[in-house]
């Protein structure tokens, strides 16, 4: 077989490539290699190599020469480096796994320190707030913070109040209903960004029965919604927008009296 | 490297004496190579304080068929004589590759060649190789014996 053509790189990798496959670990010269192994002049590149090299391999070594070289004591042993560690598929693999497991498990922990008495059912109506129309609701135009009255003369629903901090916003409608869990939910539409507002009982203790408290205000999201909620005389208010936490911050950072 | 038996001992002991020394005081390298490369510089050293081969321009012959047969015929000294009396680098690079221990990179980093100078250095060693073969035994003889 003649000899294919081959580039000037290629040529250069024949003339050099080692005579014992087992040493060519370079992969371009394994594909130059490859491309020329059937032919006869590299077959006879080949032969001759190998008879050289078994004729090295007569040469005969000295005993001192092989006594010293069992010893092995010329060369360290081996350091293997962080960067050739970290090359180690088996260890990118670990590397990557335990990564994963450790977002996982941050995520479940900012979840846990997020979480609050009453944050499944402020979850929960952040849901029926994206699903509910004002015309569901009954007219009633004024300030936010004069409902608690309302909602205590006609429904009887005690601490029903809005807090200062978005006692101002002015009202276009509300409700009153009972939730899945037949607890009484008040909610509230307002113009301002199409703002809803909630009043909801706290969780409670199942063997006490008292309302399990939480300080200061808490965010909570679902689907594309938020809500910022505080708790106050065992009754959480929630207020709740379509967007983020950046969008309420501007409402709970200055407290009002 | 040398093409003497004696002399390359005596480097040999010296590096492994060397090697020692370093092992006593914790200070061995931790490259597989630098004990080769050690070798190399001492015998390039040693072959420069003896006879120096004279620079002749060697016949140049394609590589035959037969060369395992002639190359069968010679004696390991003889082979350790011509590769010792070529010029270096040529003489690293032959000697390096025939020992059949170091993949190409190793070659390239103990040789100190470039892949194109390496590949010229072997690939025009193994065709003088061949004239000289064919010198020492002509085809005639060649082919009679194997018959």
């Amino acid at each position: 077989m003649k000899m294919p053509r081959l580039s000037r790189r290629q040529r250069m990798f024949v003339q050099c490539a080692p005579f014992n496959e087992e040493r060519i670990r370079d992969r371009a010269m394994r594909a130059a290699v490859f491309r020329v192994h059937k032919t006869d002049e590299f077959a006879n590149q080949r032969e001759f190599d190998r008879a050289v090299a078994a004729l090295v391999q007569t040469v005969p070594i000295p005993e001192g020469v092989t006594a010293w070289l069992s010893k092995g004591i010329y060369v360290a042993a081996p350091k293997r480096t962080w960067k050739q560690a970290l090359r180690n598929p088996a260890v990118l693999a670990i590397g990557i796994a335990v990564s994963v497991i450790a977002a996982i498990f941050v995520m479940k922990l900012i979840e846990r320190m997020n979480e609050f008495p009453g944050g499944t059912t402020a979850r929960r109506l952040l849901t029926v707030a994206s699903s509910v129309h004002s015309l569901m609701l009954d007219p009633v135009k004024t300030d936010a913070g004069a409902l608690g009255d309302y909602f205590f003369m006609k429904h009887r629903l005690p601490h029903y109040d809005v807090p200062p901090e978005f006692a101002d916003l002015r009202t276009l409608g509300c409700r009153v209903f009972d939730d899945e869990e037949g607890q009484r939910v008040a909610q509230i539409w307002l113009i301002e960004k199409h703002m809803q507002f909630f009043i909801f009982p706290a969780e409670r203790d199942l063997k006490t029965g008292a309302a399990r408290h939480f300080s200061g205000w808490r965010y909570v999201d679902q689907y594309r919604w938020t809500g910022v909620v505080q708790e106050r005389n065992g009754v959480c208010f929630m207020a709740a927008l379509r967007g983020s936490e950046k969008d309420l911050a501007p409402y709970i950072s200055k407290p009002k009296d | 490297m040398l093409g003497d038996a004696g002399k390359a001992q005596e480097i040999f002991q010296a590096i492994m004496h060397d090697a020692a020394l370093r092992a006593a005081e914790g200070e061995l390298p931790n490259d597989r190579l630098s004990i080769f490369r050690d070798a190399r510089y001492r015998c390039l050293g040693a072959s420069e304080a003896g006879l120096q081969a004279e620079a002749i321009e060697l016949e140049e012959h394609e590589i035959d068929s037969s060369a395992p047969v002639q190359i069968a015929k010679l004696e390991p000294a003889q082979l350790a004589v011509w590769i010792s009396a070529a010029p270096d680098p040529q003489r690293t690079a032959l000697a390096l590759f025939y020992l059949d221990e170091f993949d190409h990179e190793e070659l390239l980093a103990l040789s100190e060649l470039k892949t194109a100078e390496l590949a010229n250095l072997i690939g025009n060693g193994r065709q003088e190789f061949q004239a000289w073969l064919n010198a020492t035994f002509p085809r005639e003889q060649a082919f009679e014996e194997q018959a």
